[in-house]
């Protein structure tokens, strides 16, 4: 049985390209690719970084041809525009060890574009809901998904990978909560306009800012972003009152000098009773004089503090990747000992059964000779359960122990042969069966999933 | 069994200290929540230390240096557990356990003799001047630190340094924090120098005797008249208020090491 992975994200393929195979219903594409011979089992993530098949096989060639014929036909390559040798450009695979490390870094945020953000945990719990509510997901790939969550949990405890926003309007946010002792219920001031001082404001609001007040040159534009952020318009007139009615300030407005200085600022921090005030300036040039620094009560960040702030945390966050990938690694090793185990089973499961019909029919020849009676009889049966079992006790978990090894391949050989498993009557049934149930027990260094 | 409760109390506020420093070190919030923890712990400890001392008789006054200590960290303590529960300042762990535990390791070295202290005078004033005057300069130490952290803090956002992963409470919190302290703090006082009078009064015929002591409640007194002036009626801000707390805490130290000195 073979992992197999093949997806596009935000590395190999634009977002115009991605928006247009993303799917949000993952179950109906699922099902149809889980009805094909070639897919045992399947996940399917699809989020606005990326859109992943994961799939158990056996054959992993004929399944490779299988999802990229899926993601032409089912999830609208062909659609799309795009050719078949077009998409083969975008498409990534792994395979196996590859692709079971892909699955754990996915989950733990190592392969995001910002990374460490919190979202994409959720996303893949919600796709691999979808593929165990359509059945498509069996106990390999449960398997693999818990350990991706649990590593994902581990990745965000054991390091700070999670930690330190690393864009200008999270990084306004931290601050804001480094100021406040509650965001929610303080009153924001944006002056001017602009991209960036609109996502810091948006950031503030989604924290919970309780008002939201637009000052602008123009009352035209004031209305129109007054109406985005469910604000109230003003003129710049009005700076001086508002200024001292609000926490915080956004600003960015085109000015060849500052617009907010130190009489204007001391006057609304007077006004306030020494209550802070947060000025974000965004605008280049400043809109906020660096002077105002002075005043107590007056936080200001420009462009550069923010950035300087987001920089420093993004390399924080490089430096924990290290430490992340390592603890990727070492799960990884967990699951692929675990994998590889599962070529013991049917060696496993033809040997008892081997046993056990050798043990059934002798059983049956001798009972009669014994001449027992019903409790006799259950002793007798017990006895040589009980043998069976503490004779193949030790080499069949010597078996699973060796399986998890490559070189360990032999000792199924050998115990094929010396058995004589591989003779037609001795057979039970496909290579590869379900997972049985004690496979969790299977003695594996550091194995705590049960 | 009241020094090995206290050796107990002062355990207990040492671990606070290092998990609030590790909390601080590795920004774990998880590591300040054990400090605070740890704290509760010690108080629940120390408050059992002083049970014990009270079923002496006649129970001591707590009024020698080592006794008032310990008594002032347990309310110190005790005021901060209840101070979370209006400000958000978890982070100041930091600061109250190096403080408790000092007070309780410094006080534990001497209690033996604490134990044996006279009592002057008789009746329930004694006791309320201790208890109130206790109450009233532990808050104002708790206000001092506040002011302390603030500080820090300030000088951090000012400068543009700010910690990615910070443990430690809001500038707005700390504030309010040092606020509350100085409102409950100031009543207290003033009833603890009243009580004081009472009690020198009953003792002496008089109610100033110029003792160290005396002189160094009645600093206290003065300077959170001044500060609460200056946080409630002058609007000041919340840097200056909070150098203002810090100051007063160092000020109010000395005099206590000065009149213990002099004793």
């Amino acid at each position: 049985m073979k992992l197999i992975v093949l997806g596009m994200n935000h590395r190999t393929a634009a977002l115009d390209v991605r928006e247009r195979l993303a799917v949000a219903d993952p179950i109906p594409p699922l099902q149809k690719l889980c009805a094909c011979e070639e897919i045992e089992e399947a996940v399917l993530l699809s989020t606005c970084n990326r859109v992943e098949v994961t799939a158990l096989t056996r054959n992993p060639d004929a399944a490779r041809l299988r999802l990229r014929s899926f993601f032409r036909r089912e999830l609208g390559g062909e659609q799309a525009g795009l050719s078949e040798r077009r998409l083969d450009e975008l498409l990534y695979e792994y395979r196996d060890g590859e692709a079971m490390r892909h699955v754990l870094r996915v989950a733990s945020a190592l392969d995001s574009m910002v990374v460490g953000e919190p979202q994409i945990l959720g996303q893949t719990k919600d796709a691999y809901r979808a593929a165990v509510e359509c059945g498509a997901s069996g106990p390999i790939l449960d398997r693999l998904y818990q350990r991706a969550f649990a590593t994902a949990k581990r990745v965000r405890t054991d390091t700070a990978i999670a930690e330190g926003p690393v864009s200008v309007a999270r990084v306004a946010v931290a601050l804001a909560r480094q100021i406040f002792e509650d965001v929610s219920g303080k009153h924001a001031l944006l002056i001017g306009a602009g991209e960036m001082a609109e996502l810091a404001l948006a950031a503030l609001r989604d924290a919970g800012l309780a008002s939201v007040a637009v000052a602008n040159r123009t009352a035209e534009r004031a209305a129109q972003l007054a109406v985005a952020f469910g604000a109230t318009a003003h003129g710049l007139d009005e700076l001086p009152r508002l200024l001292a009615e609000s926490d915080v300030v956004v600003t960015s407005i085109g000015s060849p000098k500052p617009l907010l200085d130190v009489e204007l600022l001391e006057t609304a921090v007077r006004a306030r009773r020494g209550r802070p005030i947060f000025v974000i300036d965004i605008g280049v040039p400043r809109n906020a004089d660096p002077a105002i620094d002075r005043l107590d009560d007056v936080y200001r960040y420009d462009i550069d503090a923010l950035a300087s702030v987001a920089s420093e945390n993004a390399e924080e966050r490089r430096r924990e990747q290290a430490r992340a990938e390592a603890i990727v690694a070492e799960e990884q090793q967990r699951f692929e000992g675990w994998f590889a185990a599962l070529r013991a089973v049917p060696t496993i499961r033809d040997l008892r059964a081997r046993v056990e019909s050798i043990r059934t029919s002798e059983l049956e020849r001798a009972l009669p000779r014994l001449l027992l009676d019903d409790a006799g009889r259950e002793a007798v049966e017990a006895l040589t359960h009980a043998l069976v079992n503490k004779i193949l006790h030790e080499p069949l978990s010597r078996l699973r122990r060796e399986a998890e090894r490559e070189e360990g391949m032999a000792y199924l050989e050998i115990a094929r042969m010396l058995f004589g498993l591989d003779a037609p009557e001795a057979r039970t049934g496909p290579d590869m069966p379900d997972v049985p149930s004690d496979m969790p027990d299977v003695p594996s260094d550091g194995d705590d999933t049960a | 069994m009241v020094v090995v409760l206290h050796q107990l109390t002062a355990a207990a506020y040492l671990a606070a200290c290092l998990a609030a420093g590790v909390g601080l070190a590795l920004g774990s919030p998880r590591a300040t929540r054990a400090a605070v923890w740890l704290i509760a712990a010690g108080a629940v400890v120390h408050a059992l230390a002083f049970s014990l001392l009270h079923t002496a008789d006649p129970p001591p006054p707590l009024t020698d240096f080592a006794s008032a200590m310990s008594f002032m960290a347990w309310i110190g303590v005790i005021a901060y557990l209840a101070l979370l529960r209006r400000a958000r300042v978890l982070g100041l762990a930091v600061l109250v356990a190096p403080m408790a535990f000092l007070g309780v390791f410094f006080g534990a070295l001497r209690l033996p003799q604490a134990t044996t202290a006279t009592t002057l005078g008789s009746g329930s004033v004694p006791h309320a001047h201790v208890l109130l005057a206790s109450a009233g300069l532990a808050l104002l130490g708790l206000a001092g630190l506040a002011g302390a952290l603030f500080l820090a803090e300030h000088r951090r956002l000012k400068h543009h340094r700010p910690l990615s992963r910070s443990p430690l409470p809001s500038l707005e919190a700390l504030d309010r924090a040092g606020a509350l302290a100085l409102a409950v703090g100031f009543p207290l006082l003033t009833l603890g120098v009243i009580t004081g009078a009472l009690w020198v009064y009953a003792a002496h015929g008089s109610a100033l005797t110029g003792s160290p002591h005396e002189i160094a409640a009645l600093l206290a007194w003065g300077v959170y008249v001044i500060l609460a002036f200056q946080r409630f009626a002058a609007h000041q801000g919340a840097r200056r208020c909070a150098v203002s707390a810090l100051l007063a805490f160092a000020l109010l130290s000395a005099a206590v090491l000065g009149v213990e000195l002099l004793a």
